[in-house]
């Protein structure tokens, strides 16, 4: 008997702590954050522990703590499964949390409200791992509207600005789009299987499963931002870059993924979901890397560029390779997360400039976000033996030597050039060449509680990929022979992309802007997606309805079909047939001698 | 009985005569109409209960209803007429125009 479940409980009960000191003195002064800080440090290191147990003994567990209602059937209780995917997940999300709340802690001090800001920060992280633990359907949509309702906070943190409103609303509405998915996946796992419950659900594997499976792939096309469903991603950037690095680009975007790589066993037998998942996750990779190459909004590069990391392990789950998507999901929030924040140094530093095309010349005045920035571009596009490399590479070796869609696959290697084209834009405009800023701004990175976080994440970027890939139990067999040209496709297409993107920087970096192109066109205004999907289905659809509701019911049925048609019909037919004269006393009065005599006259025996 | 029957009979002949033979004003003759139907409704009601003609019993409910509707609509253009001359005598109401 070890202390296993006692140290996950445990990591899940500290986290609510700080939440309970609200009301009391604790909140109301400076010391909150360090206390919050320090609570999700604690948390870091019990959640090591049975992390460290499982990499031992590969031993799965299933807490199952709280009846709380039984429905006829239906007994949902408050249950933990505490899997391969979860135990990893945990500690990594809450490394990363812990480094961006000491991020924070520099980046948002002259905020009045920075107490409250910790505790929404601590209020999502809370909901992602009852997201991540869940072992029923129910407690999983909990996290799940929890880590949106959460979204929605802290998007329109600066809620006097009307972009971020607006900003917050988009995403909520298009989570809830994949709300809908979810829903109908958990009534249909209701109705058929009788259960919420994981383990049942993939014990009764029927075979029809399209219709749940295609609410999930739609659920995570909603909270994944794939394309159809993606333009509140770039937009989610209103909110402070502690936010994006925390939610837009390690933690909540991957609870789509998750949710796809929690059902894999009943996705690897269903070839449609399969082909539906890549295909999705290609296109989605494709589109927004284009998005990403002209893009002059540094947070707007690194969010597109999180969707199309996001396409990419869409294809991965396509590509029938659930536990590659989570080891991309593990190694993807290190050096997106440091992307952030060294971004997010930037912009202060210049006194909240966020156009690459006003930064320049910053590789001699911030030499440690500028290292932090090149390791981190260069993670994020594989370089070997970084930790992008370990995840990325076993994708693109998986998807050449499997018997695929080529047509994804060659979208997905022209993503993955792409990839490099976009990070050498940043590195180039950001960071090399004279400074384009007013030289007023005073730069100055040598606060400890900027420069701790961004060394650990570094040092996370760098290690973190060969220490996972180390650790983990081994579930399939990878593939061992390839053809040389197929080991080093991942490789080439990132050179190429390299090369290529700087030379073009170099040679044009003192031509003059001619009219910007067609394709430049397409690029800069995100594919015209939100341009067309955000002015005219609404009109139509609110036309419409207007249309029927008024124009129909109201005015037609209820109004003219019966009254106003029969006083119609009268008038009409009162002015065609008579020809009186309104002498109505007259009329009655010879009634009245007619009826007198009529009754005289039949009722009289002679 | 019969005295009964020829009472009430009488007060609907009175209503009737009053309806036709009206001189100035439009409100005598809906108020002659709501006597003309009371004066039915006590009739139906008095011969039904008498000769205990359950069949029967809703045709006095159904004709107040249908009278209700009638005095309504008599007392809208009585409304309007008034409305438009200031009083409802009847010798203004010489132009039927439509």
């Amino acid at each position: 008997m070890n202390l296993f479940t006692s140290f996950v409980l445990l990591t899940l009960l500290i986290l609510f702590t700080p939440i309970m000191v609200s009301n009391t003195d604790p909140h109301k002064n400076n010391k909150y954050q360090s206390y919050v800080k320090n609570i999700v440090f604690c948390a870091f290191i019990t959640s090591l522990i049975p992390a460290m147990m499982y990499l031992h003994t590969n031993q799965e567990t299933l807490i199952s703590n709280w009846h709380w209602i039984t429905i006829q059937t239906l007994k949902l209780t408050l249950s933990f499964k505490m899997d391969y995917f979860s135990l990893m997940f945990m500690p990594v999300a809450l490394f990363i949390t812990w480094s961006i709340m000491e991020f924070s802690m520099w980046y948002m001090h002259s905020d009045p409200y920075i107490n409250q800001f910790f505790k929404y920060l601590l209020l999502f992280l809370i909901t992602m791992l009852i997201l991540v633990t869940a072992n029923n359907l129910f407690q999983l949509f909990i996290g799940w509207e929890g880590v949106g309702i959460m979204s929605f906070l802290l998007i329109g943190w600066w809620f006097g600005r009307t972009d971020a409103n607006t900003a917050a609303l988009q995403a909520i509405l298009y989570n809830r789009i994949g709300d809908i998915g979810l829903l109908a996946s958990m009534a249909w796992f209701l109705s058929n299987m009788n259960t919420w419950d994981l383990q049942q659900i993939f014990m009764l594997n029927q075979n029809p499963l399209n219709f749940p499976l295609m609410g999930l792939v739609l659920a995570a096309a909603g909270k994944s931002a794939q394309f159809g469903l993606h333009p509140w991603l770039p937009s989610a950037m209103e909110g402070p870059t502690p936010v994006s690095a925390l939610l837009h680009s390690s933690t909540m975007v991957v609870a789509g993924i998750f949710l796809l790589v929690r059902f894999y066993p009943l996705m690897e037998n269903n070839k449609l979901i399969q082909t539906v998942t890549l295909c999705l996750g290609a296109i989605t990779t494709l589109f927004t890397a284009i998005c990403a190459l002209t893009q002059n909004d540094i947070k707007k590069i690194i969010a597109f560029s999180t969707s199309s990391q996001l396409g990419l392990m869409m294809v991965t789950i396509g590509l029938n390779q659930p536990y590659l998507a989570f080891l991309h999901i593990c190694t993807h929030a290190f050096f997106k997360a440091m992307l952030f924040l060294c971004s997010g140094s930037i912009i202060h530093n210049l006194n909240n400039e966020q156009d690459i095309r006003k930064m320049g010349g910053l590789f001699k005045a911030l030499p440690f976000t500028t290292t932090a920035l090149i390791i981190g571009c260069l993670a994020l596009t594989g370089m070997p033996f970084l930790t992008g490399f370990y995840s990325k590479d076993p994708i693109i070796e998986a998807a050449t030597s499997s018997y695929t869609n080529a047509w994804a696959l060659l979208l997905t290697l022209t993503a993955t050039s792409l990839t490099a084209v976009y990070s050498t834009r940043i590195i180039f405009f950001a960071l090399l060449g004279q400074p384009r800023f007013p030289p007023s701004t005073t730069i100055n990175e040598n606060n400890p509680l900027l420069i701790n976080p961004i060394k650990r994440l570094l040092i996370g970027s760098i290690f973190a990929g060969f220490i996972l890939s180390n650790s983990i139990p081994p579930v399939i067999t990878p593939l061992m022979t390839m053809p040389l040209h197929l080991k080093l496709t991942a490789l080439t297409m990132t050179t190429l992309g390299f090369i290529i993107a700087f030379e073009i920087n170099l040679d044009t970096q003192n031509l003059k802007y001619t009219h910007p192109s067609n394709p430049f066109k397409f690029s800069t205004l995100l594919g015209y997606f939100p341009t067309i999907m955000h002015r005219l289905p609404p009109h139509l659809d609110l036309s419409m309805s207007q249309k029927l509701a008024t124009s129909l019911l109201d005015l037609t049925w209820l109004e003219t079909t019966l009254p106003k048609t029969t006083a119609l019909i009268q008038l009409k037919a009162s002015t065609l047939t008579s020809n009186q004269q309104g002498l109505i006393k007259l009329y009655f009065l010879s009634f009245l001698i007619t009826i007198t005599l009529s009754m005289i006259l039949f009722n009289c025996p002679e | 009985m019969t005295l009964i029957h020829m009472n009430v009979l009488m007060a609907f002949s009175m209503s009737l005569v009053g309806l036709l033979m009206y001189r100035s004003h439009l409100m005598s003759a809906l108020l002659c109409l709501e006597g003309m139907m009371l004066s039915l409704f006590v009739l139906a009601a008095l011969t039904i209960l008498n000769s205990h003609f359950t069949l029967a019993n809703m045709m006095p409910i159904i004709l107040l209803v249908f009278a209700a509707c009638e005095a309504a609509i008599g007392l809208a253009l009585l409304v309007m007429v008034s409305n438009t001359y200031g009083t409802d005598y009847v010798q203004s109401l010489n132009l039927l125009q439509c």
